[in-house]
């Protein structure tokens, strides 16, 4: 008796168990992923890693019998779901990341799309060399930062375009094309700023420039001075080579003071070799627990300017390579919270127009109590309409802003309302912003920032016209 | 109950609670993923182990240690097939109920069994044995876990964990008969 009860219950477990594997691993097999945004949780059909160029063609070519869909991801931090689509196969490019040809005299480099730049800076440091327009961190992937057509602190290199000379595209019908301005040229704008709709961009080759030293020079000024400024001081003064800026958020000053960095060229180049060692990422405590204080109060946000300002002051003077000042810290901003999550914005607005854009800003902002903004950092972007979807329509400044919102839906709608307000305060100063971030602006904001926007969706479906490619920023403004 | 078969059971026990629990946490962070959540199932867990800890202890005098583990060994062996599917918040929460009734089952009924095993021994002695040698068994099953995890997925390790609390009720279910003998071989014994 008491062993048929045992037998009983150990075929109860066995079926229990086993339902339970396969409940399970239908679930690992449709993973949920999410954007560095966290905003758009998504189920895709898998997760495929990257390994080389023959794998992902035959995955491409064999999915035009099954109909698979495709997405591509590097370091997700695209936050509008550029990186994946339910129930597509979304490729993880990060492990496709070797170097693949190194030209010191030539000055040019070839990487798989899954390089960082950091892993290029660690390359061709000991060469004396470095990259010409990345953003001011460098833990993105190239692939990625050629797909969002990045920017950076440079303001002598043009735009990112300019410094690719060629690459290798595996298109939606699985052949593989090389790209370059004379190469396939109608592709080449349309792929840089493509954000992944136009296929898997597999290697770069990129022009790359001397690494120098440049000695820092900072300064306090009034967001009515800055555009004289800029002119004056440094766009006429060839020895700055980089710049960036802030403008406070602080509400004892709010959206008024500045301060700038500027990077020069420095007298003394013999010194570089003394500082011309990478530098890693130092410890992050200071500013991560002053960033988390100014989230929780104004008081806070007060005392993080004062830090930051002061901060500023002391590094005047002082001496950076190229490489370094292009590594700077991104760690303390990471923030982990269940309910809540940081998004960024980034708005462009013509240089002469910056005075009456930040007081049309500041106005709309001063009614919104609620908008928790925690940081506006501004840089120079030339203008440069090479690529179909360019935002620098002029010589425009940059401004990045990162916003501590809530994740849920009410909170979501909060956010998109002021969001709207700031673009429309952006456009109607002849501005643009940025798109890799959250489907927060309207079909109409998207129009009157990127006019060529209907000319790229045409392209995008002329090239792969059974949408091979996809992502959430195409399912919500491209269809 | 042998005191070699309650060591045996008590160490797959622990073994299995070792390899579960490290990444139990890692389960946590995907399921809900700010702290004060994970402050939460941490507090139900123990706040529903100090309710039932003053039930539990009338049962085991009442009913007997013995079945007391068994009944904790097949609950956990049961219970740990419900982790690798959970994805919503309330199910950790509600896992971490069960989770700290069960625990204090086997924490409470552990230390009965000790206490009524040492009795007239030495006792600290005893228990010390005791800890260490359910302590080598976690600590070699919390290693090669790691290793596991690098391999497997997460979910594995938690069927892994089922399969042992499974056979760790297995064992204490097999030594009823033998406690049997051994009474009647000790009545032989006494009669003699």
């Amino acid at each position: 008796m008491k062993r048929k009860i045992l037998f009983l219950f150990l075929a109860a477990y066995m079926v229990c168990f086993f339902s339970s594997v396969s409940v399970y691993q239908n679930s690992i097999s449709s993973p949920v992923v999410s954007d560095k945004g966290r905003l758009l949780p998504v189920q895709v059909k898998s997760v495929v890693k990257a390994e080389d160029r023959k794998q992902l063609q035959k995955l491409i070519k064999d999915s035009n019998q099954v109909n698979d869909k495709f997405s591509i991801a590097g370091m997700q931090h695209s936050q509008g779901g550029h990186t994946y689509y339910p129930n597509a196969i979304m490729l993880d490019m990060r492990d496709y990341d070797q170097i693949l040809d190194f030209d010191p005299k030539q000055k040019e480099i070839m990487v798989q799309s899954g390089a960082t730049w950091d892993d290029i800076q660690k390359h061709i440091n000991p060469y004396g060399l470095a990259v010409k327009v990345m953003q001011s961190q460098n833990i993105f992937t190239v692939g990625g930062a050629l797909s969002v057509n990045v920017h950076g602190r440079d303001i002598r290199n043009d735009a990112l375009i300019d410094t690719v000379k060629s690459f290798r595209l595996l298109a939606p019908d699985g052949r593989i094309l090389n790209v370059s301005k004379t190469e396939n040229a109608a592709l080449f704008p349309l792929v840089i700023g493509g954000y992944g709709l136009f296929g898997v961009i597999l290697d770069v080759t990129l022009k790359l420039t001397d690494d120098e030293l440049y000695q820092m020079r900072t300064k306090m000024v009034d967001y009515q001075d800055y555009p004289g400024y800029f002119k004056d001081e440094i766009k006429k003064n060839p020895k700055v080579k980089m710049h960036l800026a802030r403008i406070s958020v602080a509400p004892k000053n709010f959206l008024k003071d500045m301060y700038i960095t500027d990077y020069l060229l420095a007298d003394d180049q013999s010194r570089y070799k003394r500082y011309s060692k990478l530098k890693n990422e130092g410890i992050v405590a200071v500013p991560k627990f002053f960033l988390g204080m100014s989230r929780y109060s104004d008081w806070g946000k007060n005392v993080f300017w004062e830090l930051q300002k002061n901060y500023s002051k002391r590094l005047d003077g002082s001496f950076e390579t190229r490489n370094n000042v292009m590594r700077s810290e991104s760690a303390f901003m990471e923030y982990e919270s269940g309910p809540r999550t940081e998004i960024l914005q980034e708005y462009f607005v013509p240089v002469d127009q910056y005075p009456g854009y930040i007081d049309d800003l500041r106005s709309v902002l001063k009614q919104e109590k609620d908008f928790n903004l925690l940081n506006i950092t501004v840089r120079f972007v030339e203008k440069n309409e090479k690529a179909v979807l360019s935002y620098a329509k002029d010589d425009m400044f940059a401004l990045v802003l990162l916003i501590n919102q809530g994740r849920s839906t009410a909170e979501r709608k909060e956010t998109e309302r002021v969001i709207r307000r700031m673009i429309d305060v952006t456009l109607k100063h002849d501005g643009s912003y940025y798109l890799p971030y959250y489907h927060y602006p309207t079909q109409g904001q998207l129009k009157k920032a990127y006019p060529r926007i209907d000319e790229f969706f045409t392209e995008k479906t002329k090239f792969d016209p059974n949408d091979r490619f996809v992502n959430l920023f195409y399912e919500e403004y491209g269809k | 109950m042998t005191y070699q078969r309650f060591i045996v059971s008590q160490s797959i026990v622990i073994m299995a609670s070792s390899i579960v629990f490290p990444f139990y946490i890692l389960l946590l962070r995907n399921a809900g993923d700010s702290y004060s959540q994970f402050g939460w199932a941490y507090g139900m867990f123990a706040l529903s182990a100090a309710f039932f800890y003053p039930v539990i202890g009338r049962f085991s005098d009442r009913i007997g240690d013995q079945l007391l583990l068994i009944v904790y060994s097949w609950a956990m062996t049961l219970l740990l097939l419900l982790f690798p599917l959970v994805t919503e918040v309330w199910q950790v929460y509600l896992l971490q109920i069960l989770m700290g009734l069960l625990g204090a089952v086997q924490k409470n009924t552990e230390k009965t069994s000790l206490v009524r095993h040492a009795e007239n021994k030495q006792v600290g002695k005893e228990i010390g044995k005791y800890h260490s040698w359910t302590g080598i068994g976690g600590a070699i099953a919390i290693i090669l876990t790691g290793y596991l995890a690098d391999f497997l997925t997460i979910g594995s390790i938690f069927y892994i964990a089922s399969l042992m609390y499974m056979a760790s009720g297995l064992v204490l279910m097999k030594k009823t008969k033998l406690s049997k003998k051994a009474i009647g071989d000790m009545n032989k014994v006494s009669t003699k």
